[in-house]
């Protein structure tokens, strides 16, 4: 394939940002940030993404769930592959009490914790672009 | 300053709401009066009373009835039956059901004031108490939310900017800076393994798991426990030698949290164990409970550390070469079998090995 993937990446932590975007950029894909949520629907909303890699907490709560749950109404970013960041596996079970402590409890592809290996973050990555694919292919 | 307290009544007779009215109205205290049960129950949800007077003989929805859906939708609500002549039975029943007292009738002025002040009395401290619980609670989660934030995310970054770094230099690096870059992230990866402890003793509320309490095969547990270990035994050389007896009782508890537990003391005896050695888990039913011991022929304990293995942080003088860990492995599997109504016991003699023996009640099916 010739084109590069495009990939964003919304995290509120831009020193973590600049590790795994180096990591990424280094695998050929093409990396757009976004350092809070507004900024990232408006991306998301200008843009054809491939991936979206998302943080979960970010400004005064778990944002990113909410970013999560919109995505899953639009019809057009439906289908979006989305990448879970996050440093709060553990926490999970009792910053959402009552949902199960499962990473599907927002409806997000995958979840890694932080820091994340290179190896791991880009075999996620490249699964879940490669689903997407077949997704596409599949519907045509 | 102090709110204005509310009360409600509610009787068919009409004098007794009537004299409550005249005995217990004042500048403080307003009272509410309802006839029937169904009348009753709507002034509950409206006004939201400190204080319930309730009879129980009422045609209509009964007190009884009236009586279990306050306690069912305000547990902080205080309700004190109204109860006829001799019916000493049904008043029983009723404190059972919740109610805080009984006031039979007839009632003098000066027993109704009373009745009233220790009922109103009580509903402080349910309040109280209820608010300083979720002000835990509250205390509890932000806690967990500040360290994890202000602690893991700087460190996550950190981490995150040295793997970008180390493979942008992987094939220009020597096998000596390699070595220091492994060094550098085995070290940082300990501290986030600390602080990933720290955080689950912190924020994780054990008491929780008791809602989801089923019965527990030990059976299960042990083999799903050993095969866990099972490697870490493997390279240390150390057999895990189980036995049983053929049939167990089970218990009530968390299947999950309950392995965990057993992990980690299998894990601790195969951890400072010698070489060539084994580790032997035995489970035995007595009359009420079933007993767990895990025991090894390994380093043992000193009898001044013996008091403190089960504080957080804390782990032995005595520790084998190599050996990780933070000390907190214990407190969390002691903490884990004090939910499921048990208790952990060590014997041990330096030297010659431990015993870790879990005590867990039989579930009474």
């Amino acid at each position: 394939m010739s084109d590069r993937k495009r990939l964003l990446i919304i995290d509120d932590d831009p020193e973590f940002v600049t590790g795994i975007k180096a990591i990424l950029t280094r695998a050929k894909y093409e990396v757009d940030v976004a350092h809070n949520p507004k900024d990232g629907w408006t991306a998301l909303k200008s843009k054809d993404y491939d991936l979206l890699l998302l943080d979960i907490m970010m400004g005064r709560g778990a944002e990113g769930v909410m970013i999560a749950r919109k995505l899953n109404k639009d019809p057009k970013l439906r289908d979006l592959p989305v990448l879970i960041i996050t440093g709060i596996r553990e926490q999970i079970a009792f910053l959402f009490p009552g949902q199960a402590v499962h990473p599907h409890f927002v409806p997000v592809d995958e979840l890694v914790e932080k820091p994340v290996e290179p190896k791991l973050l880009l075999e996620k990555v490249e699964a879940l672009l490669k689903a997407a694919e077949e997704r596409k292919a599949k519907a045509k | 300053m102090q709110q204005e307290r509310k009360i409600l009544v509610i009787d068919d007779e009409e004098v007794v709401l009537d004299s409550c009215t005249q005995v217990l109205s004042g500048p403080a205290c307003k009272v509410l009066t309802a006839g029937n049960g169904e009348q009753g129950l709507r002034i509950v949800e409206e006004a939201e009373p400190d204080l319930v007077f309730l009879d129980l003989k009422m045609p209509g929805l009964s007190g009884m009835e009236v009586l279990e859906r306050i306690r069912a939708k305000y547990p902080l609500m205080v309700v004190i039956v109204i109860t006829g002549y001799a019916t000493v039975g049904s008043a029983v029943e009723a404190m059972k059901k919740g109610a805080f007292d009984f006031l039979p009738k007839p009632f003098s002025p000066e027993e109704l004031r009373l009745i009233t002040r220790r009922g109103l009395e009580h509903r402080d401290l349910l309040v109280q108490t209820s608010a300083l619980r979720r002000e835990k609670e509250l205390l509890r989660e932000n806690f967990a939310a500040i360290v994890s934030h202000e602690l893991k995310a700087p460190l996550a970054a950190i981490q995150q900017n040295l793997f970008a770094l180390f493979t942008e230099l992987e094939d220009k690096l020597t096998d000596s800076q390699k070595e220091l870059c492994a060094r550098l992230k085995s070290r940082l990866d300990d501290v986030l393994k600390l602080v990933n402890s720290w955080l689950r003793i912190l924020s994780v509320d054990l008491n929780k798991l008791k809602e989801t309490f089923k019965p527990v095969s030990v059976g299960t547990i042990i083999s799903r426990a050993v095969e866990t270990v099972q490697p870490h035994a493997t390279r240390k050389n150390v057999v895990i030698q189980t036995q049983l007896p053929s049939e167990l009782p089970r218990v009530m508890g968390d299947e999950g949290s309950l392995t965990e537990v057993l992990v980690n003391i299998i894990n601790n005896a195969v951890k400072y164990s010698y070489p060539n050695s084994t580790v032997v888990v035995r489970a035995a039913a007595g009359a009420n409970e079933i007993s767990i011991a895990v025991t090894d022929t390994g380093v043992g304990i000193a009898k001044e550390d013996l008091p403190f293995i089960f504080q957080d942080f804390g782990r032995g003088k005595r520790q084998p070469e190599g050996a990780t860990g933070y000390g907190i492995g214990l407190t969390i599997s002691r903490r884990i079998i004090e939910v499921h109504g048990g208790s952990i016991t060590v014997e041990s003699e330096p030297g010659k090995g431990s015993t870790f023996t879990i005590h867990l009640p039989i579930t009474l099916a």
